[in-house]
């Protein structure tokens, strides 16, 4: 066993030498990854910046590499600790991701470039929050180390004529919704799409919660500013809410092993009237859904989930880190983020005169109406590494009646308690 | 995992005009295999060992902690629990298939294959090694559909046959859900205990069910005092496979339920793969693994001794 232990020792001090500084620039080859589709309006937006790069440098190389989300989430940080590093990559935001990554030492710190490129000027408060992270990797205060070119948001999406068939008005206010759950399930349609194997139910969750919250509490919960009480008023009514619509019938229970496809797929085909879920669907709907529909932000609340989309990062053993700003900063340019808002995607400094799709317009409409409220309240599993599972899995324990309100927010806060840095 | 079961070779037993070469040169041979073992398997397990006795995010400089991990396990009821499910995979993949597949073995060896001819074993015994061959990612995906709750094709057919009363669901129940994946795992795991009964089946001796069946013992019965004990050497190397199968299990459980509901089906090499990846608590996942490794060596030697002492019996 001393043995083992001693051959892991050193095994291991070879795999976390220190890398390459990034010193040996030759501006010759830009290496690229990122992980969204082709055809996603990120991914066209970020196929016209390689060429406008390609335009602009001529003479230098891009080596675009696309990956999967999985494979960047899951093996980034043995890749960014060796010499394949890229020059600059797509990363997830958040303090189990870039904050981790930035409190080893593995990014650079772009806190120059983002005041004399203007980077910090372009994005609004709340979504530069996923953009710096602190000497412990905490994000929303600190030093800059991503910079996203898009935001998200969630809202809630319905089925225009199914409302109409059932002689239901768009709701204003949450009461107007809740009625128009009861009408939907009066007539035998279970209204909202869900599911309970992923993110979908713990957004419903989060966002009843936010709907009686307020930015300090967003602050103590995400960024550890203040104590979190799970029983408070807060999550109380989301537990509570969230249990009652179960037995009400306004969320199946057999939702609990569904996936978010499932639910998003239910919608399309015209099952579920309602689904309350990101931006990220609404490029789909456009192209899938075949009946008229469309969004309003959650009643009643003046937060919702949301944030800065994933970052750009550059990785500290990037061997090109001039050309890698230089790419970020064509991605931030007006061009790029119009094109990016006519497909779909919400810019982040786009020109509003300039998107022409009304559906795209009213996408964007509403995220500068949270953005002027300082609506973005991030997402639930974001404080605590490995909280997605563990609100995936209380959460189907409330679908399934298997656990009550109160014993799923005990489990919350133990979790919580357990992994969230020591107030 | 790979077995090799030494066999002495006798003096008897080698062949005049080869002479035997001396011991050494078999060392050569070996080398590539013994290569590959360290590099694959030996050195990966002691770096993990190695990191199960520290505190780390995967990144950065690992701090060492002793057992502290392997204390926080003991007490740690989820991972307790993922291996109580662990025991139902043994009963699915092990102890269920085994004993089906040694009575469907011998019924299509001596009655489909004596009555329709061996085509039709051979195709049989091809449907029931399928799922063998498919990957389990498209299997999962394929009987998370039939397992729908709504729309799914086992509900619809107790609803098309008038028994609608039995619908389920059957992977977001966490009363069912664990016996919905070992339904399916007793499907995945069938063929292979299938495949070599029948192999060892061919193995023995015609004239021994002849005499019994002259002295008047039935189908059941030779089964039982001939069949079984003939083929003993089989039924171990299947049910220590099969055991280290199950106890590894991963693949169908992260496609059909990642474990859930609330953690219903979760499994210890799941809950390591989270804690590793999802939690970014590398030392304690690799302290899971390192628990889960160690107990399958134990049941692969136990198993292993069995084997052996079943064939020189």
């Amino acid at each position: 066993m001393a043995t083992a232990v001693a051959l892991t020792g050193s095994l291991l001090l070879a795999s976390c030498g220190d890398s390459d500084n990034g010193s040996s620039e030759d501006g010759k080859t830009l290496k690229l990854w990122h992980y969204e589709a082709p055809n996603s309006a990120m991914g066209q937006a970020w196929n016209e910046a390689i060429k406008e790069f390609k335009a602009k440098h001529p003479g230098v190389k891009v080596e675009f590499e696309e990956k999967g989300f999985e494979q960047i989430q899951k093996t980034a940080p043995m890749v960014l600790n060796s010499s394949d590093a890229p020059d600059v990559m797509e990363y997830n935001k958040g303090n189990a991701t870039a904050g981790l990554l930035s409190k080893q030492g593995l990014l650079t710190d772009l806190t120059q470039e983002a005041t004399t490129r203007g980077w910090d000027k372009k994005l609004g408060a709340s979504v530069r929050t996923t953009s710096v992270y602190d000497t412990n990797g905490v994000m929303g205060s600190g030093k800059w180390y991503g910079v996203p070119n898009y935001a998200e948001y969630t809202m809630v999406f319905y089925n225009k004529d199914l409302f109409a068939k059932y002689k239901i008005a768009e709701p204003k206010t949450f009461d107007e919704l809740t009625a128009a759950m009861d009408t939907f399930v009066r007539n035998k349609v279970t209204p909202l799409a869900n599911a309970g194997a992923e993110y979908i139910a713990q957004q419903y969750l989060y966002q009843l919660a936010l709907s009686k919250a307020d930015r300090s509490w967003v602050d103590s919960y995400e960024l550890y500013k203040g104590k979190t009480d799970f029983h408070d008023t807060a999550w109380s009514h989301a537990a509570d809410t969230f249990a009652d619509w179960v037995k009400k019938g306004y969320i199946a229970k057999t939702s609990s092993s569904a996936k978010a496809e499932d639910a998003g797929v239910s919608f399309i085909q015209g099952k579920s009237p309602i689904l309350f879920s990101g931006s990220w669907w609404y490029g789909r709907f456009v192209d899938e859904a075949k009946f008229d529909w469309g969004t309003f932000l959650w009643p009643d609340s003046n937060l919702t989930l949301g944030s800065g989309g994933n970052l750009w990062v550059v990785p500290k053993g990037a061997k090109n880190k001039k050309l890698a700003y230089d790419f970020i900063d064509i991605t931030m340019s007006k061009k790029i983020q119009n094109l990016l808002g006519n497909k779909g995607g919400v810019p982040v400094a786009a020109d509003a005169s300039a998107i022409t799709d009304p559906r795209s317009k009213a996408l964007i409409d509403n995220f500068n109406v949270l953005s002027e409220r300082d609506g973005l309240a991030f997402y639930p599993d974001w404080p605590v590494p490995g909280y997605y599972d563990v609100l995936v899995s209380e959460t189907q324990k409330l679908i399934t009646n298997s656990e009550q309100p109160d014993g799923y927010l005990d489990a919350l806060q133990e979790a919580y308690d357990k992994g969230a840095p020591k107030q | 995992m790979t077995v090799t079961v030494e066999k002495r070779v006798t003096s008897e037993e080698t062949h005049a005009g080869h002479p035997r070469r001396p011991r050494d040169s078999y060392a050569l041979f070996l080398l590539p295999g013994v290569l590959a073992f360290l590099t694959v398997i030996v050195v990966p397990f002691l770096m993990n060992t190695g990191v199960s006795f520290t505190d780390w995010q995967g990144v950065g400089s690992p701090s060492w902690t002793g057992l502290a991990n392997y204390r926080e396990l003991m007490d740690d009821s989820e991972f307790w629990e993922s291996f109580r499910h662990s025991l139902f995979m043994v009963l699915a993949m092990a102890a269920v298939p085994t004993a089906v597949g040694l009575v469907l073995a011998a019924a299509l060896f001596d009655y489909i294959g004596k009555h329709f001819g061996s085509r039709i074993v051979a195709v049989l015994r091809a449907c029931f090694y399928l799922p063998q061959v498919l990957p389990i990612a498209v299997a999962g995906i394929v009987w998370s559909w039939i397992l729908a709750p709504t729309d799914g094709s086992l509900n619809e057919l107790l609803k098309a046959v008038g028994l609608s009363s039995w619908r389920q669901d059957w992977l977001g129940d966490p009363d069912i859900a664990l016996y919905s994946v070992m339904g399916v795992m007793v499907w995945v795991q069938l063929g292979f205990p299938l495949v070599i009964f029948m192999a060892g089946l061919q193995r023995v001796d015609p004239q021994l069910h002849e005499a019994a069946e002259l002295d008047g013992a039935g189908w059941w019965r030779r089964f039982w005092h001939i069949t079984l004990p003939q083929i003993r050497p089989e039924i171990y190397v299947v049910l220590t496979w099969c055991t280290i199968a199950a106890l590894k299990v991963f693949g169908a459980v992260y496609v059909l339920t990642k474990g859930g509901p609330g953690g219903a089906t979760n499994v210890p090499s799941y809950f390591s793969f989270t804690t590793f990846f999802e939690k970014t608590q590398v030392g304690y996942g690799a302290a899971i693994s390192t628990v889960l490794t160690v107990i399958i060596l134990a049941l692969s030697l136990i198993g292993l001794k069995l084997q052996t002492r079943a064939g020189t019996a």
